[in-house]
């Protein structure tokens, strides 16, 4: 923390490589038009390099999981905002005036802005499905459905909707979520590099490896002829993963023959990237004494004009629809779907402040109905050790039973429910996946050298204590290494709130073996190497003491796999080797006059098993429910034909000092030998569907996330029309 | 033009053009901690302070900033090595992440306390509401400015 209190620490926008241009990004205005010609009007300032899509032919389409994605708009812009040119000057002052020269001619086309539009019949369609699906570099998963549904995630559970004759009671709704923007304060920024054809890219991205890869995809390059650094980041929560700016900024530099940097203006950042839209159908079928039977979930995710994650996002936001509890018959359909708008992809709580939205509203729908306590009616059903959820895998090391009490006793639930919300949630960790580190020895030093990147999560605190911790000693003698694809072990990406997890068991592999070669070195049992400040020894012997200076340059490597996995017909299989867990209750007012809503108490518990880090772990899960409340309340991304119109902190507004209500924010530890479970996203999606509840228990139930006041003073009317 | 200022409690002179932003010339002297962010004015990522008073960087032309004193975070420092009682609160109650928005706060709260010793929560909730955060959460940032005032307030007797 004291590098980035006395500002030392930089970030991507203040990499420097000598004799570098800045560049600028021209994109197209229409969210669906012909490009037909970009050209320089005019004289450029001196110095100026112009890309056109021209310069580009050569490259090839790339994508996380399906290539769909050119360096600039090939012959059609699929958004507003879509690059179609690029510029590159010596100064950013000349870049902009370069930017300025270009003119792009647009043939309008037939556009599908929303959902709707891109589903109904006779909507053009966006990409041709059925080349990418044969196309190499497609996830073989990838199940499309023709027009614009590029992918169904499918879950079968029992017999599905069948089920549904075996329930007494059943309730059906519908819920829908405005995209969101991540608005990290550093907007996205990134330096390329050639040099005898071998690319480097100097870029803040959670995805480093992904990044490699995308660029060799874009320029038939080896992989190893991509370098990817990846300086600290001014936060991100999905907006730097995947490739963003970097192949355009790459192209711009092999055109220039010099480095390029390109730091994006605020508005374009909002439309880089976006959290997915989403709307639901949820339906919910029981037993009168209020044992779930069934559920039946029907999805479909926004996925914008590329796909980057959307697949995934719709199949994790498919099984997160169900929810922690136990059913019988289970049956998700789950979309992805392509529009004319900014890509969605990544956002902090993956796919489950969505799903979550919907699932859990639908819970008290039928507590409702039932006329039932809505804690009671979770505590019947809620998941618990040794159950199976709706994916056929056995739950363990399960709390959300625990955390739902703490938060109800908290909020004095038995003492009254009006005006009262509560929210449960699991969250799943990217599975499959894998994670490598190494700890190396030098001149009485240990540096850890890991592909986690820094996001402001504390990763290096993070990193150095789980070395420090698993080597025996203090923490005070570690270091580590900044993340660099040429030089890091490999880790799948930091994301998923997987890293503390996944490296305390690579770093516990790599420190075993560390240990072991300094056993070797002391000729002594690994069991016994004692460290004593900066130097080592065999325990209970101080004569055999040395220096950790004294060795050569000693090294230990671990690994740490995760297996798993859904069955693509049924989404049956290991949906996430562990679950983050947990549960928040929402006390809300509301004028009805102004139809504002207040957050007059907000208690939160989240499972996090072996903490590596006390006070990060709470700041973390803080930002999370502050992001939450963002979510709930302020958050939505907006447009007019096909315009983002929230494209500054004005008309986006994100949570203020000033906006955030006091809240309880309570971690749970695990008992000896828990597991580390990542806490980074927990706590977010529980915020918006706790204060839906809350509404809900004053007669104002909504259906819309964020919740507005003109909604709810429609509530309000509604209600007392009753 | 030339343009002649005192930046943190140098006399510095630059040669910059009549519609360059504060920000780009903080910067273009090796200023990394004056961010670029929104470069209207709304967040705050970019606050420094002119003659004492905190202004965003990006709406101030560096025309303005003639023969004014700036100063950043690095010049809040008491000396080569000493942090800022803000610095070290914020180091002490963990009021960062990222650290982007560090800066920028630091110095809006160094002149939050300067104009009003004995803020109370809502005065410093609504003293830095200019100035985003999108990692903390804001809790510990109010905590290390709270302590910050009363250890000042103590200091002074």
């Amino acid at each position: 923390m004291d590098d980035r209190v006395t500002a030392r620490l930089g970030y991507s926008q203040d990499v420097e490589r000598p004799g570098m241009l800045h560049g600028r990004i021209l994109r197209s205005h229409l969210p669906h038009a012909r490009v037909r010609a970009v050209q320089v009007v005019g004289e450029l300032p001196e110095g100026c390099v112009v890309l056109l899509p021209e310069d580009v032919a050569g490259t090839q389409l790339y994508g996380c999981l399906v290539p769909d994605t050119p360096i600039l708009a090939r012959g059609v812009a699929r958004f507003a905002g879509d690059p179609v040119a690029a510029v590159a000057g010596p100064t950013p002052r000349a870049a902009a005036r370069a930017l300025t020269r270009l003119e792009a001619d647009y043939e309008p086309l037939p556009e599908a802005t929303s959902l709707d539009a891109a589903l109904a019949d006779g909507a053009p369609q966006l990409h041709p499905l059925d080349e990418l699906r044969g196309a190499a570099g497609t996830w073989t998963g990838l199940r499309p459905g023709g027009g614009n549904v590029l992918h169904t995630f499918r879950l079968l559970h029992g017999r599905g909707e069948a089920g549904f004759d075996e329930a007494e009671v059943v309730v059906e709704g519908e819920w829908e979520c405005a995209g969101a923007a991540h608005a990290p304060l550093e907007p996205h920024a990134a330096l390329a590099e050639w040099s005898d054809g071998r690319l480097t890219v100097w870029t803040g991205t959670q995805t480093p490896f992904n990044v490699r890869r995308e660029l060799a995809m874009a320029f038939a390059l080896a992989e190893a002829d991509v370098r990817v650094i990846s300086p600290p980041m001014g936060g991100s929560f999905g907006a730097k993963t995947f490739t963003r700016i970097e192949a355009i900024a790459a192209a711009l530099a092999r055109k220039a023959a010099l480095p390029v940097r390109i730091v994006l203006p605020r508005d374009e950042v909002f439309v880089t990237l976006v959290r997915h839209p989403a709307r639901f159908r949820v339906r919910l079928g029981a037993r009168r004494d209020g044992t779930f039977v069934a559920r039946r979930v029907w999805a479909d995710w926004d996925t914008g004009a590329y796909a980057d994650t959307g697949p995934n996002v719709a199949a994790k936001g498919g099984w997160a629809a169900v929810g922690p509890y136990r059913f019988d018959h289970v049956e998700v359909d789950s979309r992805c779907v392509y529009t004319n708008a900014p890509s969605a992809g990544a956002f902090r709580g993956y796919a489950a402040t969505q799903a979550v939205w919907a699932s859990e509203q639908c819970v008290d729908l039928l507590a409702d109905e039932l006329g039932a306590d809505p804690l009671e009616l979770r505590l019947r059903n809620v998941l618990r050790d040794g159950d199976r959820f709706a994916t056929g895998e056995t739950m363990h090391d399960f709390h959300v039973a625990e955390c739902l009490e703490r938060v109800a006793e908290r909020i004095g639930w038995s003492a009254g429910r009006r005006g009262k919300g509560l929210c449960a949630v699991m969250k799943g960790m990217q599975t499959p996946s894998r994670s490598e580190a190494r700890i190396v020895l030098d001149g009485g030093r240990f540096t850890v050298e890991s592909a986690t990147t820094d996001i402001g999560q504390g990763r290096d605190r993070s990193l150095r204590q789980l070395a420090a911790c698993s080597l025996g000693c203090d923490a005070a003698i570690i270091d580590t290494a900044g993340v660099d694809t040429d030089h890091s072990p490999f880790d799948t990406r930091t994301t998923s709130s997987r890293s503390a997890h996944m490296m305390a068991g690579a770093i516990g592999n790599a420190a075993r073996e560390l240990r072991r070669r300094l056993a070797d070195e002391l000729e002594a049992n690994p069991a016994d190497v004692l460290f004593v400040g900066d130097a080592v020894e065999i325990v209970g012997s101080p004569g055999t003491r040395r220096e950790l200076a004294s060795f050569g340059s000693l090294e230990g490597f671990g690994e740490w796999v995760l297996d798993g996995g859904l069955e693509p017909e049924t989404g049956q299989g290991i949906a996430s080797a562990h679950w983050h867990q947990g549960a928040a209750a929402l006390s809300a007012q509301v004028d009805d006059e102004t139809g504002i809503a207040e957050i007059a108490g907000l208690e939160v518990a989240v499972y996090a098993g072996r903490v590596v880090d006390a006070s990060g772990a709470a700041l973390q899960n803080d930002g999370s429910i502050v992001m939450g409340i963002g979510s709930a309340l302020f958050e939505a991304t907006e447009y007019a034909d096909g315009q983002m119109l929230t494209t500054t902190f004005s008309e986006y507004q994100v949570p203020a000092f000033s906006d955030v209500p006091p809240f309880t924010a309570e971690i749970i530890e695990g008992g000896e030998g828990a597991d580390v479970h990542g806490l980074g996203e927990t706590a977010l999606p529980l915020v918006p569907a706790a204060l839906g509840n809350a509404l809900r228990s004053l007669g104002l139930p909504q259906a819309r996330m964020p919740v507005r006041p003109e909604a709810i003073l429609d509530a309000v009317e509604a209600r007392d029309a009753r | 033009m030339n343009l002649r200022l005192e930046l943190n409690g140098e006399a510095r002179s630059f040669e910059i053009a009549g519609d360059e932003p504060l920000i780009d010339v903080l910067r273009d002297a090796g200023l990394a901690s004056v961010r670029l962010s929104c470069g209207i004015g709304l967040c705050g990522a970019c606050t420094v302070l002119l003659d004492g008073r905190p202004v965003n960087s990006c709406l101030v032309l560096g025309v303005e900033a003639g023969n004014c004193e700036v100063v950043t975070i690095e010049g809040i420092q008491s000396g080569p090595g000493r942090l800022h009682p803000l610095q070290e609160n914020f180091i002490k109650y963990g009021g960062a992440q990222c650290g982007f928005c560090t800066p920028g706060l630091i110095v809006m709260a160094k002149s939050l306390l300067d104009e009003n010793p004995d803020p109370s929560e809502a005065d410093i909730r609504f003293g830095i509401a200019g100035n985003i955060c999108r990692c903390t959460g804001y809790t510990k940032i109010i905590e290390a400015i709270q302590a910050t005032a009363r250890q000042q307030r103590e200091a002074r007797g």
